[in-house]
């Protein structure tokens, strides 16, 4: 024992560590195996879903010798094209294995490219994927693999709610950062020390009310504006309600820059507006970097304030439009799960790139706030 | 160009303005629309008809047994926060800090990943999850080797809050580790040093000396734990189904949310509703109170 007491405490603290590594262990699979079931499962047919929920992605996958039958050109086929303006002769197939008879696996194949003994096919004959020519092959057997993302996107219609998110986050978290930043430079660095205080204090206070505690009196005032349902409505309480933290941390952080900083640039000559722009933006970076992370994230994932204020699905943002998507009881488990995994993957992204930013961003604004 | 100590008055206004002007109309004036509103039977019905009623919403509210119901509820979601998530991050990060793990920054980006992600889609993966033929309920066919076992917590009403704890200690513990974390490692480490020198036991010296050096932290913790709790609405709501599940899981967000904009044919809804959503508010801040003072109260007695 006292011939090596290194080897002592070591093995004094292997039960501790074991027992450690046991809860991370466990704890990290508890995080993850929802999400990768969730990613997986994103990939698999509503029947397999439905055959074995936990086994591998397969039917879309593996979609080579896939049977199809021909369908004659019903009113619940949605023709992706115009028949005005494309009148080529389409072959109408649709899958017996993938969701079938439910018009949803369907493709139009130009009857111009097929060999004549496929062109001449009459709706109820059946036919292989192999069959086909190799191009249209190709084509089927990727639609076939993103068959629940493209299904989400279009019917959900995911795309404008992508865009409208990135505009109310971007737009809007630049102007928490620039406002707050002004707001900040002048209640920390200007003096008169009274009215600042009283306005910190002011705004300090907003900071424990959340939009959704005013959330009746803010959706009657904008209607009576008219701004419900319209962007600038949706940027201008976003901004709103995230310049309270910005104004705070900013206000903080130029307090500590030191004085002569200022006192120099004047004395070259400097004015007001570019100091601000030449000295201080660049000097707050950090502070810049915490805001804009806290903002951008809570503005992408925010719910309730879209619910109620956007009744259009014009201005309806991700969150709101893949809730609404995911409860309709018609639609198919793996199109769903196709929807989460669009509303998280940038999100995962961006947190992977820039892990360390983000949690030090998160921890000083939390703390601090 | 400017005056003593950096001064001009219009420089100030101008940098002032634009961000007190949006904060004013946006935050500010409806608070005092809220308050206002609640005193009233404003009636949307009829075009906006109201009448000065003083506190009879807040009488009604007092004698609604869904308030109860929902209130209920949500000291329970307050529960989990504070006695769940913040002990088990707190002891979380205390592993970390001690390097009874290596691969530390790993663990930590895991367990941190949830707090990032949209909590509707969670609430809608976690519905999914429990629901009766899904993947849980296929586990405990596995393990019981029942085939017929099935997950039906998320069913009862008596026992639907389980699973949703369940979830928020998911999605919440790892951000009250990063933070017990950060502070953590802001610890004199001669201190902790000197006290193993001593002999005293990890155990030890997590009570005596850690806790206590960390209880603003805990404090801080409790009071984000607490306003977040009151105020969170999507979790809730997107892990239920619309109906009886959703009545039964009912917190005071929830509660107000459905008076006010989806019970069309109630006229006073957004009267009432603001009324709750005061409620809110002043449960938040008293409960915040308290907690100051439960923590002041801790520092004194061991200061004693």
């Amino acid at each position: 024992m006292r011939a090596n007491p290194a080897a002592a405490a070591r093995l004094k603290r292997l039960p501790g560590s074991i027992a450690s590594y046991t809860i991370f262990i466990a704890w990290t699979l508890i995080t993850l195996v929802p999400l990768l079931w969730m990613g997986y499962s994103s990939f698999k047919s509503n029947e397999e879903l439905t055959l074995d929920i936990y086994a591998l992605p397969k039917a879309l996958f593996d979609n080579r010798n896939d049977e199809y039958v021909v369908i004659p050109k019903t009113l619940n086929v949605i023709l992706p094209y115009d028949p005005e303006l494309d009148t080529r002769e389409r072959l109408i197939i649709e899958s017996t294995t993938i969701a079938p008879t439910r018009r949803m696996m369907v493709h139009f194949l130009v009857k111009d490219d097929l060999p004549a003994e496929l062109a001449g096919l009459q709706p109820g004959d059946k036919l292989l994927v192999s069959q086909l020519p190799r191009a249209m092959q190709k084509d089927i057997n990727r639609r076939t693999i993103w068959f629940n993302y493209s299904s989400a996107w279009n019917r959900g219609n995911l795309g404008s709610k992508f865009l409208n998110s990135i505009l109310y986050a971007g737009v809007s978290t630049t102007l928490i950062v620039l406002l707050g930043l002004m707001m900040g430079f002048a209640l920390g660095k200007m003096g008169y020390k009274k009215i600042s205080l009283i306005l910190a204090g002011l705004i300090g206070f907003g900071y424990l009310i959340s939009n959704n505690s005013v959330i009746i009196p803010l959706f009657l005032l904008l209607s009576k504006l008219k701004l419900t349902d319209t962007h600038l409505g949706m940027i201008l309480v976003y901004t709103a309600f995230g310049l309270p933290l910005s104004v705070m941390l900013s206000a903080q952080f130029i307090r500590g820059l030191p004085d002569s900083l200022i006192e120099s640039a004047f004395m070259d000559g400097a004015g007001y507006f570019r100091m601000f722009f030449s000295i201080i933006m660049p000097m707050s970076v950090p502070v810049v970097t915490t805001v804009a992370i806290i903002s951008a994230l809570g503005i992408w994932n925010e719910f309730l304030l879209v619910l109620v204020l956007a009744t259009s699905e014009l201005t309806k943002s991700l969150p709101v439009g893949v809730f609404s998507f995911s409860s309709l009881q018609s639609t198919q488990l793996g199109w769903q799960l196709a929807a989460l995994v669009i509303a998280v993957v940038p999100v995962m992204l961006v947190y992977f790139i820039f892990n360390k930013r983000l949690t030090q961003g998160v921890v000083a604004g939390a703390v601090k706030g | 160009m400017r005056g003593r100590n950096g001064r001009n008055l219009p420089v100030y206004i101008g940098m002032v303005v634009p961000a007190l002007s949006i904060f004013l109309f946006i935050v500010a004036y409806p608070i005092i629309y809220s308050f206002w509103l609640s005193l009233t039977d404003f009636n949307p019905n009829r075009g906006g008809e109201w009448n000065f009623v003083g506190i009879a919403q807040y009488a009604k509210m007092f004698n609604d047994p869904n308030f109860w119901h929902a209130l209920k509820n949500n000291l329970i979601v307050v529960g989990v926060s504070v006695f769940g998530q913040i002990p088990l991050g707190f002891g979380l990060a205390y592993i970390l800090f001690r390097k009874h793990v290596r691969a530390s920054g790993f663990f930590q980006s895991m367990l941190f990943l949830p707090h990032f992600l949209s909590t509707i889609v969670i609430g809608i993966l976690w519905k999914r999850m429990f629901q009766a033929d899904g993947p849980v309920s296929t586990l405990l066919q596995y393990l019981s080797g029942d085939p017929s076992a099935q997950f039906t917590l998320m069913l009862r009403a008596e026992t639907v809050m389980y699973p949703i704890g369940f979830a928020l200690i998911w999605i919440y513990t790892g951000l009250y580790m990063v933070i017990f974390l950060a502070n953590l490692q802001k610890l004199d480490k001669e201190m902790l040093e000197a006290a193993q020198i001593d002999g005293a036991s990890e155990f030890q010296i997590f009570m005596r000396v850690v806790v206590p050096a960390l209880s603003g932290t805990i404090l801080v913790s409790s009071i984000l734990a607490i306003a977040g709790s009151l105020r969170g609405f999507d979790l809730i709501y997107s892990i239920t189904t619309q109906g009886l599940q959703r009545n039964n899981a009912m917190v005071l967000p929830i509660f107000m949310y459905q008076t006010a904009f989806q019970d069309f044919n109630n006229d006073s809804r957004f009267a009432y509703g603001a009324a709750i959503s005061n409620a809110i508010i002043l449960i938040s801040v008293s409960l915040i109170i308290i907690s100051n003072i439960i923590g002041k109260r801790l520092k004194a007695g061991e200061e004693n």
